[in-house]
């Protein structure tokens, strides 16, 4: 090996190692974290499910349960440009159920300023026809995800809300149940109710030393007649099927702005 | 210093390299399994399930083989996967209309065959389920079937004493995962291959059929049913409707996964390998033995919404066929029984 071979051998190495361990040691100061609060209201109170609620069709309802996949979080900067969390740690599930699942903390968010965050309620068409290796965390089927997965058409709840109400039939108890999903189908076109909702504010600081906390108002109440009127008279039991949808545009919408502080 | 000039140096790396070498042979010989435990016969396409990423190994077929057989998969302990999917019936409950779960209670359509399962790229016969690591979570959770929660089976191999060194042989750690507990179940059920039936030597020039049995397959084609129990898989694994009265269960077939019009009353088109042994036939188990269901063809097709094209080329729906060809078909059907798969104690509990 020449003389000069060997100086580009070292010059490699010491160029590997270098960039090896600056992704250690580089600066925190470039980035900084974001806390997402879902908040779930009904009529602007924290929702409770030990309490009996009247939504707007005059039902009486108490609830039993609440889930949602919140994934694919992308935060927009003041200058247009934006930042998608990486897709292997952008999936979460939030339960009503589980307070500690309603405080999303987003690391290694790079420092600028921002006005504005996107993100989809359910899963992706893409992770829903992935493998089973790729299914894991919020999205494993035999742990996490328990409930929000169909086994007979492969893919993801999104939305599943369940609750007691009068109007529901008694034959079923007057148990009212809406398990809302459809990523669009695999080898055939299927429903696709993925639904994605961007909140925009006025420019909060990201960096190593200051973090917003955003607020993210889930108002339940609103869920019976945002744009469509679902009345639990008329569907108390939607799974699958057309109406699915209108359910669908109807909760993207109740995902509103609450307040947004800094940390 | 330099390779070149340092014959001491030479010779470790060669070493490292020759063990290296050595220790991938090892290892991609366990995964393509030595004994030939998936292998794609003669004849037959590149499988549709990516082995890539789930090689099936000795370890991981046995392990799936006793999760298949282990009633812990049900709520209380008695139905296990091989309850509704019996060897000797190429996989599937025999005799029985619909399959029968936990407690007696009755499914509503008839549980299909496990055979050939790396060819096919749906599952059920609505094709409901497009990717075999996510099938058997479905009759787990079945309240009909098994009527357990898939994390509560996780749950109770995690705490079982045999199970946790069972997935450290397959897997390499004892972390019972749901991800190596349905690529457990698909090593075992990619491993049931049917290729060695009476057909299949006829082809390969190892044996003879009888006359009748020659008149069948040559119906077989002339007629078109292979149409859609095409090529060496004996179906296209496309959905159509094959012209059975509806009202029988109010079945829609296809139409529940893409609620699409069209889709009504199609279900998918099974293999008809081991055809003798999976009665009854049809996905509601109408037809209790071949006879019916070709006398189905011949003379029971109705004119239901989407009824396949190809059973409409006559002016009477469905196939013309006189009662001797009938038999003759049958004759035929009954060459692609597998008896070395259907008896072969690999696969079978004990």
């Amino acid at each position: 090996m020449s003389k000069s071979m060997k100086f580009q051998v070292l010059l490699c190495c010491s160029v590997f190692l270098f960039c090896g361990f600056s992704r250690y040691e580089k600066p925190k100061n470039t980035e900084g974290t974001v806390i997402l609060k879902f908040n779930n209201l009904f009529n602007k109170e924290a929702l409770d499910f030990e309490k009996a609620y009247t939504n707007a069709h005059g039902e009486k309802v108490k609830f039993t349960l609440l889930n949602y996949f919140i994934s694919n979080i992308k935060l927009t900067k003041e200058d247009g440009s934006t930042y998608a969390v990486p897709q292997d740690s952008s999936y979460f599930l939030v339960k009503q159920s589980d307070p500690a699942s309603k405080e999303i903390t987003l690391n290694h968010i790079p420092s600028g300023k921002y006005s504005a965050l996107t993100f989809t309620i359910g899963v992706d068409s893409l992770r829903n026809t992935m493998g089973i290796g790729s299914r894991t965390g919020a999205l494993d089927v035999g742990a996490t995800a328990k409930g929000m997965y169909w086994v007979w058409n492969s893919g993801y709840i999104f939305f599943k809300l369940e609750g007691t109400s009068p109007a529901a039939p008694e034959k079923q108890k007057n148990v009212f149940n809406y398990h809302i999903g459809g990523f669009g189908g695999y080898r055939s076109k299927t429903m696709n109710n993925i639904k994605t909702r961007t909140l925009a504010f006025k420019p909060v600081v990201v960096s190593n030393r200051k973090g917003p906390v955003i607020d993210i108002n889930v108002e339940i109440d609103h869920f019976f007649d945002q744009v469509n009127p679902i009345k639990i008279a008329e569907k108390s039991s939607v799974m699958w099927g057309e109406f699915s949808t209108k359910i669908s545009e109807n909760y993207v919408s109740i995902f509103n702005l609450g307040n947004v502080s800094s940390k | 210093m330099t390779i070149k000039n340092n014959p001491k140096r030479l010779g470790v790396c060669l070493t490292i390299s020759f063990g290296i070498w050595l220790v991938s042979c090892t290892l991609a010989g366990k995964e393509t399994g030595p004994s030939g435990l998936f292998s794609v016969p003669e004849g037959f396409p590149e499988p549709v399930y990516n082995l890539a990423v789930n090689p099936v190994t000795e370890d991981g077929f046995q392990l799936g083989k006793k999760l298949f057989f282990d009633g812990r998969l049900s709520r209380d302990g008695t139905i296990s996967c091989g309850e509704c999917h019996n060897q000797a019936h190429s996989f599937t409950h025999h005799g029985h209309g619909f399959s029968h779960g936990i407690d007696g209670k009755e499914g509503f359509r008839n549980a299909q065959p496990i055979v050939n399962v790396a060819w096919q790229n749906s599952f059920f016969w609505d094709g409901g389920v497009f990717n075999l690591d996510l099938f058997a979570i479905a009759p787990i959770e079945n309240p009909v079937e098994m009527d357990e929660k898939f994390p509560n089976v996780i749950e109770k191999l995690k705490k079982s004493e045999d199970y946790p060194k069972l997935f450290k042989k397959a897997f390499g750690t004892e972390e019972v995962t749901s991800e190596r507990f349905l690529k457990a179940l698909s090593q075992y059920m990619l491993s049931l291959v049917s290729a060695n039936s009476r057909y299949d030597q006829y082809l390969a020039g190892k044996a003879r059929l009888t006359e009748t049995e020659m008149k069948g397959l040559a119906l077989f084609k002339e007629k078109g049913c292979n149409t859609c129990h095409s090529g060496i898989l004996f179906t296209d694994h496309s959905f159509r409707s094959n012209g059975l009265a509806a009202e029988y269960t109010g079945d829609l077939g296809r139409f529940r996964i893409t609620e699409n019009e069209s889709d009504k009353n199609k279900f998918k088109v099974p293999t008809l390998r081991n055809i003798e042994v999976t009665y009854p036939y049809m996905h509601d188990g109408r037809f209790r033995n071949l006879e019916g269901v070709l006398e189905h063809y011949a003379d029971g097709v109705q004119e239901v919404d989407n009824l396949d094209p190809a059973l409409k080329k006559n002016p009477k729906p469905g196939i013309a066929l006189t009662k001797e060809q009938q038999g003759q078909i049958i004759a035929f059907l009954k060459t692609l029984t597998d008896t070395e798969f259907l008896n072969n104690k690999r696969f079978s509990k004990f």
